[in-house]
């Protein structure tokens, strides 16, 4: 423990970045998993990898190496995140592919086009691996406002509309009936979706934003009795997990983005072992 | 006015796209009216529904909703069994006091709305259960007590007994009257069950091809 806080005074920006990316996720993961789709957060993930290897290899075919500015990366990487999620919220219908079916075209897209653009390019190899296997060690201080900002926006949202949210999720066509705007909600929360995972990929890679989006929301759904509580539930638990990550990871040398998301892994097997809600 | 609708339709067309489901569709819904729409599986009676709740805006004719029923807040709504997702975890109550989103019921009284709503319809007792261990017929009483907790003038059921057993079924039409005969809501039916017209309806319009083919309660159940 000593020794991880004799770490603290250097990589206190990842350490942070990392924590308030697993709260931030694990809310809005909640209404993934309430809508059942959690392939989506994998595509969504995936396809902001796919931005960040677009400004990389446009910056090296124009020579124009703003491209490759961390805030380019961001902007592409959430621009590809949002026009992910969009274009799932939209839906399938007669004569239409299905949602699934375009999410899992999107995801298979994004995770072989940035090998290709980037092949004849080292650093930009290098960058697709650094996010595909997720490392926390590039996270800036000035990420930490953006994340607190998304943070605050994310926590104001979930408590101003999580009852509308709730049962547009649970029962859509009840939620139209009573006069709750559920396109419009669907669209937004969408939106905010590929904002938030786009961002948090650009910091902390594919694997540690994925768990944090799906894990403790499918966790605490087997703990608790009601929906309203997942909200808080989804990012302590996260927080529960990432804090002793982090710790273990760093007594032990090993990677703490796996390492958070292999003790996530572990709370949702141990869940379905004790049977978890429903009685 | 009491005599005024609380919902009418004149000539009216609904579906979906430019592809109309239901034709030429004429009723009025007055306050404490049981109505019954039968007919066959596909005959257009749950579009026509979908219609009324605003969720599709018609294709041709009109449909007049009451000033005071316009923003939908005190129309229930029954949706058929099985439209639930079950990815979330729920009560009963939990689940009955999402049926006020957007209603007018003040946050005063809301828990204490919700415990009405449970009572009314007999699974105040089930309050604390989760609404997935229930049986359908208890189930079906959460969705009608999720309805009611709007205080609703008109209620809209679709096919609210569908795969119940008969005793449950018996019960909960035993509800709809006391229903309508106590607290005065307007109920309309959807179902391809005749009998529920006959034995409970006071109004009834039989459903064929997306038209209503026989209006009259006698002529249908003749």
């Amino acid at each position: 423990m000593n020794d991880f806080l004799a770490s603290w005074s250097l990589f206190w920006p990842s350490y942070l970045a990392g924590w308030a990316i697993a709260v931030l996720l694990a809310v809005i993961g909640v209404w993934v998993v309430a809508r059942r789709e959690v392939f989506l957060g994998a595509a969504v993930s995936q396809a902001s990898a796919l931005g960040i290897a677009l400004a990389i290899s446009l910056g090296a075919w124009s020579g124009a190496h703003w491209f490759e500015r961390d805030s380019v990366a961001a902007g592409l990487a959430i621009a590809t995140a949002v026009a992910t999620a969009l274009v799932s919220a939209r839906g399938g219908g007669p004569g239409r592919e299905s949602a699934e079916g375009i999410v899992a075209w999107i995801f298979l897209l994004s995770a072989s086009l940035p090998t290709l653009l980037l092949a004849r390019s080292a650093h930009g190899l290098e960058e697709i691996h650094r996010l595909t296997f997720s490392t926390l060690l590039g996270a800036q201080p000035a990420d930490l406002w953006v994340l607190g900002a998304l943070l605050v926006a994310t926590g104001l949202a979930a408590w101003r509309y999580r009852e509308p949210l709730l049962l547009v999720a649970l029962d859509g066509e009840t939620a139209a009936a009573f006069g709750v705007p559920r396109r419009r909600l669907v669209v937004a929360a969408a939106l905010w979706l590929g904002v938030c995972i786009g961002f948090a990929m650009r910091v902390s890679g594919m694997l540690y934003t994925f768990g944090c989006l799906v894990l403790p929301a499918l966790v605490a759904r087997r703990l608790a009795r009601e929906s309203r509580p997942l909200v808080w539930l989804a990012p302590a638990l996260a927080l529960g997990a990432a804090l002793p990550g982090f710790v273990i990871a760093h007594v032990t040398d090993v990677p703490p983005a796996q390492m958070t998301v292999t003790l996530l892994c572990a709370a949702l097997a141990l869940a379905w072992a004790t049977g978890g809600r429903r009685a | 006015m009491a005599d005024e609708p609380l919902i009418a339709a004149r000539g009216l067309a609904l579906g979906y796209g430019d592809e109309a489901v239901v034709r030429d569709v004429t009723f009025a819904v007055r306050a404490g009216e049981f109505w019954c729409w039968i007919g066959p599986n596909g005959c257009g009676k749950s579009t026509l529904l979908r219609g009324l709740l605003g969720l599709l805006s018609p294709l041709a004719g009109a449909l007049d909703v009451a000033p005071r029923l316009a923003d939908r807040a005190r129309i229930g709504y029954v949706p058929q069994r099985g439209e639930l997702s079950d990815a979330l975890p729920t009560t009963v109550r939990e689940l009955v006091g999402l049926g006020l989103v957007g209603s007018r019921v003040p946050r005063a009284e809301r828990s204490e709305a919700v415990r009405d709503a449970l009572a009314q319809v007999g699974v105040l007792e089930l309050a604390e259960r989760s609404f997935w261990s229930l049986s359908g017929g208890q189930r079906q009483r959460a969705l009608l007590a999720r309805a009611l907790v709007r205080r609703p003038e008109l209620l809209l059921l679709d096919e609210p007994t569908e795969g119940l057993d008969v005793a449950t079924q018996q019960a909960l039409l035993a509800t709809f009257d006391a229903l309508h005969r106590t607290a005065r809501i307007a109920l309309v039916v959807v179902t391809h069950r005749h009998e529920i017209a006959r034995d409970h309806a006071d109004h009834v319009a039989l459903f064929a091809d997306g038209r209503v083919v026989a209006g009259a309660r006698e002529a249908v159940l003749a």
